[in-house]
């Protein structure tokens, strides 16, 4: 029993993800011994996040073929919430504390930053996508892109017209002295954020693993047409796709509002970060997408460590273009058949 | 009359397929749609299952309407479509797709009845539960098929070329596994291009050429029929 455990681990590991992904363990370690252990602290945290927007960007690909250009925008959503709701509660515990209020405001205004997503995933579904699908199905992967950019234009300049260009930002939201990991200090916030991401993917992969629903998720993923045969409503999951990609988005603008403050187009950066991870990891590949992530932000910390922090961009992408000439599908591979190889 | 087609018409976009197809099956018949390749057969299948919508004419199922309802629908009004290619969920385990298969199943007791009867039809598949459907062989992939379709509890069975890919003696494993299913007192509607094997088991058969019904009748009937012998059985 536990030999075949280990073999299985064995093969694994010699494969490309796994070579991948124990080369990135090593270089991670490795580099925080030469240069501080504040490298793995920084990827960590940037990881989490990252994964939240590249797990929605993947189900959204996978279950719907869109390739989603207007993610960065929900995660500008979730910012423009978050501060819009936690703004009135902070100023309304200036005038009476209270310490349970005070740990709980964060959590709320990410919460609504969450529903505030989903609710716009709804109706860009359902006014939009659902609108497409139902006119024609020809050429769909390039006609629902170019929706997308045009979703994302829009609400950038909605945003900006609504609320202007300023910064609306927060110092903080949970007040008190940073936590103290491996000689590193790392604000409550950051830990926090962490924490938040580890927990709203575990119970994301619970409800994709274990539920009816999530199953059924996975089937539209799939196959289409099987997934019809077994009685599942298409477009009701397709509504919870895109209602869960959007608030999972809303969920990372919300806990980053400390770093990211809210402007017109905060989303880009985010963005162009999520498809680095769902390029490296493989389209459509939800497990995937999590490695990636972690995966990315690790180059991303390295880097602005070694090279310098304008590099950021620059190396990621010249990453990506190689992947995309030697390793199209990904180091992952794809769980799903989308409509490019049909 | 379970289920009564009436008049359809169908087909895809500007393409115009079936013409006025007209059939009927009753409760815990076996009956066969044969014809040559591309008749109409696997169309008049989709277009009963809800994945084509029809141009003209009626479906009617247990006495209600079913045409023009989606897929997902005619589904849970009890027909389980099972399509040439399987259309399995190919990353999923054995066992996963046959939990989906019972999706529309609300009951966990009624849920564990099915599996322990689809276990017991195909043993294969018992001792493959945690293989994923996409590693499996042709033979073991239409018995997923099956087996996921009956998760359900259908009232009827659709098969689309229940030999389709497969080895003669998988092809009798196949049809031995709908004999027991219509023993059971299920319905089969089976559409096929193997016309000598189809007209030996099923009750009653339709035959359709270009998109139309030319010829009905029992079975028997159907392969002493001179024109059906000339056309399909080379004699």
């Amino acid at each position: 029993m536990i030999t075949e455990y280990l073999k299985k681990l064995y093969e694994t590991i010699r494969s490309v993800a796994g070579i991948t992904v124990v080369l990135a363990i090593v270089v991670a370690i490795l580099s925080s011994i030469f240069r501080g252990p504040y490298i793995i602290v920084n990827t960590v945290v940037t990881g989490g996040m990252l994964a939240l927007m590249s797990i929605g960007l993947a189900l959204v690909f996978g279950v719907m073929n869109v390739a989603q250009f207007a993610h960065g925008e929900y995660f500008m959503i979730g910012s423009l919430t978050a501060y819009y709701t936690f703004i009135p509660i902070e100023r309304y515990l200036g005038a009476n504390p209270n310490a349970a209020l005070s740990f709980l405001a964060p959590l709320v205004s990410i919460l609504a930053a969450f529903c505030m997503g989903a609710l716009m995933g709804v109706l860009s579904e359902k006014l939009i996508f659902y609108n497409l699908r139902k006119r024609s199905r020809t050429n769909w992967v390039m006609n629902s892109f170019l929706l997308t950019v045009g979703i994302s234009v829009l609400l950038v300049n909605g945003h900006q017209l609504i609320f202007g260009t300023e910064l609306k930002g927060i110092v903080r939201y949970w007040t008190g002295r940073p936590f103290c990991i491996m000689d590193v200090f790392v604000s409550r916030d950051r830990c926090y954020a962490f924490i938040l991401s580890v927990l709203v993917i575990g119970l994301f992969w619970l409800f994709m693993k274990a539920t009816r629903t999530g199953r059924a998720i996975r089937a539209v993923s799939q196959d289409e047409t099987g997934a019809q045969m077994v009685g599942i409503d298409l477009s009701g999951i397709q509504v919870l796709t895109m209602a869960l990609s959007c608030g999972l988005a809303g969920i990372a603008g919300a806990s980053l509002l400390f770093m990211f403050p809210s402007y017109p187009s905060v989303g880009l950066d985010p963005l162009y970060m999520s498809w680095f991870v769902i390029i490296l990891a493989g389209m459509g590949n939800v497990l995937g997408a999590v490695v990636g992530a972690f995966m990315v932000a690790l180059l991303k910390v390295l880097t602005m460590e070694y090279i310098g922090s304008g590099w950021d961009f620059v190396v990621p992408t010249a990453l990506i273009m190689l992947i995309l000439i030697f390793k199209p599908n990904g180091i992952f591979g794809s769980d799903v058949r989308g409509v490019l190889e049909q | 009359m379970l289920l009564e087609v009436k008049n359809l018409d169908a087909g895809y976009g500007f393409l115009h397929i079936l013409r006025n197809v007209s059939l009927s099956v009753e409760k815990g018949e076996y009956v066969c749609l044969v014809g040559p390749n591309g008749a109409g057969k696997s169309t008049t299948l989709k277009t009963i299952a809800g994945l084509i919508s029809p141009i003209g004419g009626e479906v009617c199922f247990d006495g209600e309407t079913i045409s023009g309802l989606a897929g997902y629908k005619v589904a849970r009004r009890g027909i389980a479509y099972i399509s040439e290619e399987m259309n399995l969920f190919s990353n999923m385990t054995v066992h996963e797709n046959l939990l989906m298969g019972a999706y529309t199943v609300r009951d966990k007791q009624l849920e564990k009845n099915r599996l322990a009867f689809v276990y017991a039809l195909f043993p294969q598949l018992e001792g493959r539960k945690n293989q994923l459907a996409g590693t499996m062989s042709g033979g073991e992939r239409k018995m997923l098929g099956i087996g996921r379709a009956l998760m359900c509890n259908p009232k009827m069975l659709l098969v689309d070329e229940p030999s389709f890919g497969l080895a003669p003696l998988l092809t009798e494993d196949v049809f031995d596994s709908l004999d027991t299913l219509i023993k059971e007192g299920g319905t089969i509607l089976v559409v096929e291009q193997n016309v000598t094997k189809t007209l030996d088991v099923t009750d009653r058969g339709y035959v359709l050429e270009h998109g139309r019904i030319e010829l009905e009748g029992p079975s028997a009937e159907l392969a002493r029929d001179p024109h059906v012998r000339k056309a399909f059985l080379g004699v």
